[in-house]
């Protein structure tokens, strides 16, 4: 470790030293504005020091971590993503009867554990930022200490964990073959060496796969999405859909770009097959779906498929593609999520759709707001979905990838009735009389909450409509050494 | 002072928003001042542009205001552009000027009625519309004129929709205009494809530098445009809405069916005269059916029994003069006729309108009769529009204008004596069914109740067109009765002068006699089968070939009969078989297909540990078999 690595290192360190501080604070002075506060504050002085770690000459820290300008643009995301989750939270925390002090705390250490993944470059790391990560969502999870979301902790431990040793087991067998941990040789050795990666490594590969697709919520590693969605508190779920499944993108499009192996024949079979398949599984399951929570973790399940067309695309588009469909992934999650957040009360967040009904006329700004976050995932214009599955189609166009691309078209329409239904229960009149003792109150918004919406529907239509200085932002961080 | 010219149809148009937006708060008088004031500023526009035009006119005789470019693509410019000659001061002032006397009328003929800003948005709509097609300088503009006029004609004869005839007589109209509507529409995607543009001057440069006369080209676009003019001057085939288009409250007859929308096709043949000039076949064929057309619906107004149709036929018929002075290169006589027939039936309409209100919304002649005593003011001016119609020599407008078509039509080389002949056969049955319909209504025993209705807002306006009637024919007096051809001078610096006539003054006189003596035959036959003895009619209406003769003629020829066997029949059977949409099927079980993979895949989600887990293990089991197996 020399000075220099540090210097590279700060948004990570930024990160973990906030975790440290708020920890102290927290033992000794219980205020949950104060709580908030400093986490935010250590978010964004970790985000603002990115251009630092980026102006460094030598951009790896010891051999596990490089953060180049693709590992910064997702460390970016995943910070930018958080500091709109405390301003969920907070607001969302004030209402309810559960003391969230160190619920800031699980939440700055995993986003450590995504910082980690998102600039892992050894399989040390991957291992020390997934299980950060993941042990950290585990207590996130049940943090309320109720019986759903303590089922539903459970139900993501006993699972992470087991694809979490198929992932590692799958780390062993290239260690097997390679003699070594470190990506940049074994990409080095794939790309150049035997023409035919032999059995060993494939199968190494494709465990990996297997503890990345359960990350992501890919089929057939999905069947715990909606439970876990539906037990944990909505700001959670927003953390989960997004930050997790964010920062193990990262690490898989780097592990697989970067040695070359996805444009392998096999491996870009299973990887069409999954995109397809969580397109049309994640599509289907949420198409008559009650559960707003379930239908938007469904929904999630369709969105990473969408995303792996961009993966499977290894043109030069594939990589900005993919940033741009996360970001505004990222964007439009958090935004219904924080819908949800901002509608719940002490003991109750609105899940059911029959709570919607008449939103328009009960909260006309919440339920804009809704109707636009929804129709970013549907994909419809002037929408940053809209430019993120423009260019993820571009993509896949450019480097033909024709099956995925028309599952894509078709699924766009099947989401469609979804989506649209949403806003079509949200506009119509208010429920019959006898359901009206399940609606949530009219309780005004709380202001941090509302202000983390304003800003994520500006940044939304923003996108949408004018996405040229993100694309170009993009396309000068994200490209990997292909 | 031409720069105003944009104002002219700017004026009815933010009318029809104002009414619009905020009609439903406005009290009656204020939208009576809003609905008919925007268009008497068109009309006091078009008449000092008009006087300006004549005093000093523009440079060759008219005037391009360039508004805006609508759009620039690919080599083709579309501009939002107004022009004004001759032809479209002669249009505009009959279109603003008649229009505002029917929106004066309007404001008494329509206070009882609830919609009362609803009616004035739409007229005023109607008259923006209509004075965009007249001015417009790119057919493109033009279209947008024309179908705005269509639609208001649709909005205004269903203007009582509650009633589901007037529905259906509205529907009637929009889609049988519509059939004339996509020929025009074909026709300017052809021209524009050929000239890059659609500038009714450039074009028209264009068809005589790059199109050899009757080539198949020029025949193709001059049908087409046919087509269109066909549809909304109700020419036959196409003629079978007009009558029904009555259902609409009699100004919106006076103004959209009789002075102004229904002229648009004789309009549209006018401006693009070197397209039919290309195209003999197709201007041959314009005086054809204007020949048959004045016959038919001059033969169907004969046994019509409401007044409404009988005028509607009239107009038919009277249009049909017009096509047939167009299709023999009168152009000038063709549009001068369109002007007195504006007049003249405009009034006959009002009159009508008045008699109507007078009997409490009763339409039937026979149900009338004797009210030449109880609305002496009404009949007079009634019977000043039916002498107009008839053409009565020397004092009625009506005469110096179809006089100077017969004459044509005789004289042209493009005309002849069989044309000559439909003509003036039509002149005679004119005269009958339009002296039948004066003296049922206004002759005779005094059938029914007559509440008189004296509102000066009525009566006004009829005065005027009523002098107009008498008056209007004097701008334009053959050589034989003085030789003051100011009219055709007029129109004539826009539209070619008609062919060269080899005929002395004495066979012009000569024919004027005959067409005088066989309009006084024609009144003559009036008084003596419906007034002297109306036995004779009830002896022949009575007889079996009567009745037949009688239903044929009242059917209006029997064309409805026809089109419903051949196109509505047949068509309402396919749909009946197709009563289940098998095209719809295709959907709904996608929709199934959706829905059972829904509720399969929703299995899977029990909740169980241990079966999610099951389907990790299998999924790496699956993942691994292919890595390593492919």
């Amino acid at each position: 470790m020399t000075s220099a690595m540090f210097v590279v290192l700060l948004p990570i360190i930024v990160t973990g030293v906030t975790t440290v501080a708020v920890m102290l604070v927290v033992a000794f002075y219980r205020n949950h504005a104060l709580t908030a506060a400093l986490t935010s504050c250590g978010l964004v002085a970790a985000f603002l020091i990115l251009p630092v770690s980026g102006a460094a000459a030598v951009r790896e820290a010891t051999a596990l971590l490089v953060l180049d300008n693709f590992a910064l643009y997702y460390i970016g995301l995943i910070l930018l993503a958080a500091v709109a989750i405390v301003m969920i939270s907070f607001g969302y925390f004030e209402r309810r009867a559960v003391d969230p002090h160190e619920y800031y705390l699980l939440l700055l250490c995993a986003v450590v554990g995504g910082e980690v993944l998102a600039a892992s470059n050894h399989f040390v790391s991957l291992v020390l930022g997934l299980e950060i990560l993941s042990v950290s969502l585990y207590a996130l999870i049940a943090y309320a200490r109720t019986l759903k979301p303590l089922e539903a902790a459970v139900k993501y431990l006993v699972l992470a964990a087991g694809s979490a040793a198929f992932l590692f087991f799958g780390a062993a067998l290239l260690y097997a073959e390679f003699g070594t941990m470190e990506l940049p040789t074994i990409a080095a050795a794939l790309n150049a060496g035997t023409p035919i990666p032999s059995a060993i490594v494939l199968a190494g590969l494709g465990l990996i796969i297997v503890g990345v697709g359960f990350k992501l919520a890919l089929v057939p590693f999905h069947l715990w999405t909606a439970d876990v969605y539906e037990g944990a508190s909505a700001p959670v779920t927003a953390f989960i859909a997004t930050v997790s499944k964010g920062a193990v993108f990262a690490v898989l499009f780097r592990y697989f770009t970067e040695s070359g192996v996805h444009a392998h024949h096999a491996l870009l079979f299973i990887f069409t097959l999954v995109a397809i398949t969580s397109m049309f599984v994640g599509n289907l399951l949420a198409l008559m779906q009650l559960n707003v929570k379930r239908m938007l973790a469904y929904s999630s399940i369709a969105h990473l498929g969408y995303l792996l067309v961009a993966f499977l695309a290894s043109g030069p588009l594939a990589a900005p593609a993919a940033a741009v469909y996360l970001a505004a992934y990222f964007i439009t999650t958090l935004g219904a999520f924080g819908v949800i957040s901002a509608l719940s009360d002490r003991d109750h967040e609105p899940e059911n759709l029959d709570e919607y009904r008449g939103l328009f006329w009960r909260r006309p700004w919440m339920a804009l707001t809704f109707t636009m976050m929804l129709l970013s995932l549907a994909g419809i214009p002037l929408t940053a979905g809209f430019i993120g599955k423009f260019l993820v189609i571009a993509a896949g166009e450019e480097s033909a990838r024709w099956a995925a691309i028309l599952a894509l078209v078709v699924n766009s329409a099947i989401g469609l009735f979804y989506y649209v239904r949403v806003v079509a229960v949200m506009c119509a009149g208010t429920p019959r009389s006898s359901e009206a003792s399940t609606l949530p109150p009219a309780l005004p918004a709380h202001w941090s909450g509302a202000s983390a919406l304003v800003i994520l529907t500006g940044a939304l239509v923003w996108i949408g409509v004018y996405p040229a200085p993100l694309l170009k932002v993009i396309q000068a961080l994200v490209t990997l050494p292909g | 002072m031409l720069e105003l010219l944009w104002v002219i149809p700017a004026a009815p148009l933010a009318g029809f928003l104002v009414l619009t937006l905020f009609g439903s708060r406005l009290r009656k008088p204020a939208i009576a001042m809003i609905g008919a004031g925007s268009v008497g500023l068109s009309a006091a526009i078009g008449i000092m542009l008009s006087a300006g035009f004549l005093d000093s006119p523009p440079a060759e005789h008219a005037y391009t205001q360039h508004l805006w470019t609508w759009m620039n693509v690919a080599g083709y410019v579309f501009r939002i552009a107004l022009y004004f000659d001759a032809l479209a001061l002669v249009m505009t002032f009959v279109v603003a000027c008649v229009g505002f006397l029917i929106l004066v009328y309007s404001v008494q003929y329509m206070a009882d009625d609830d919609g009362y800003a609803r009616f004035f948005a739409y007229m005023d709509l109607f008259v923006g519309s209509m004075l965009i097609l007249v001015l417009a300088d790119d057919l493109l503009l033009l279209y947008l004129g024309w179908e705005g006029v269509g639609l208001c004609s649709y909005l205004l004869i269903g203007f009582w929709y509650k009633n589901p005839a007037n529905a259906r007589a509205a529907v009637k109209a929009f889609l049988v205009t519509r059939i004339g509507d996509t020929a025009m529409a074909i026709g300017l995607l052809l021209l524009a494809s050929h000239f890059h543009t659609l500038r009714i001057q450039e074009v028209m440069q264009g068809v005589k530098e790059q199109w050899s006369v009757g080539s198949g080209l020029a025949v193709a676009a001059a049908a087409l445009m046919l087509g269109g003019a066909l549809g909304k001057s109700g020419q036959v085939p196409l003629q079978v809405w007009l009558p029904d288009a009555m259902a609409g409250p009699t100004p919106v007859s006076a103004l959209i069916h009789a002075a102004t929308m229904v002229t648009a096709g004789v309009y549209l043949i006018a401006r693009t005269h070197v397209l039919f000039e290309w195209a003999p076949v197709v201007q041959s064929a314009v005086a054809a059916i204007g020949a048959v057309t004045l016959l038919l619906a001059g033969m169907a107004a004969l046994a019509q029994r409401d007044i409404k149709r009988v005028l509607a036929y009239s107009t038919i018929s009277q249009i049909g003069y017009m096509f047939l002075a167009l299709g023999v290169g009168a152009w000038s006589a063709a549009i001068f006729h369109l002007v007195t027939h504006a007049f003249f039936k405009a009034l006959l309409f009002m009159a009508a309108g008045v008699v109507i209100l007078s009997l409490h919304h009763e339409q039937d002649l026979f149900k009338m009769g004797g009210l030449r005593k109880q609305m002496p003011l009404v009949f007079w001016s009634f019977l000043v529009g039916a002498l107009s119609l008839t053409s009565l020599p020397l004092v009625t407008a009506g005469f110096y204008s179809k006089d100077l078509i017969l004459w044509m039509v005789w004289s042209s080389p493009l005309g002849g004596p069989w044309l000559w002949l439909a003509g003036s056969i039509g002149a005679f049955v004119t005269a009958i069914y339009t002296f039948r319909m004066v003296f049922l209504a206004f002759f005779g025993e005094t059938q029914s109740h007559v509440t008189p209705h004296r509102g000066s807002f009525l009566l006004i306006p009829i005065a005027v067109l009523a002098a107009l009637s008498m008056v209007g024919g004097f701008i334009e007096l053959p050589r034989t009765l003085g030789h003051l051809p100011l009219f055709s001078k007029l129109v004539e610096t826009a539209l070619p002068p008609p062919p060269e006539a080899h005929y002395g003054l004495s066979a012009e006189a000569a024919f004027q006699v005959v067409a005088g003596t066989v309009v006084l035959a024609g009144m003559l036959m009036a008084w003596l089968l419906f007034l002297r003895s109306p036995q004779y009619v009830r002896s022949w209406s009575a007889a079996p070939w009567g009745v037949a003769l009688h239903r044929f003629l009242a059917s209006g020829c029997g064309f409805d009969w026809a089109y419903n066997l051949v196109f509505v029949r047949p068509f309402v059977r396919l749909a009946e078989i197709n009563r289940s949409d098998f095209i719809d099927s295709i959907y709904t079980s996608i929709a199934g297909a959706n829905l059972l993979g829904h509720v399969i895949l929703s299995r899977t989600q029990t909740g169980q540990l241990r079966w999610y887990m099951m389907g990790i293990v299998a999924g790496a089991a699956l993942t691994v078999a292919l890595a390593v197996l492919l």
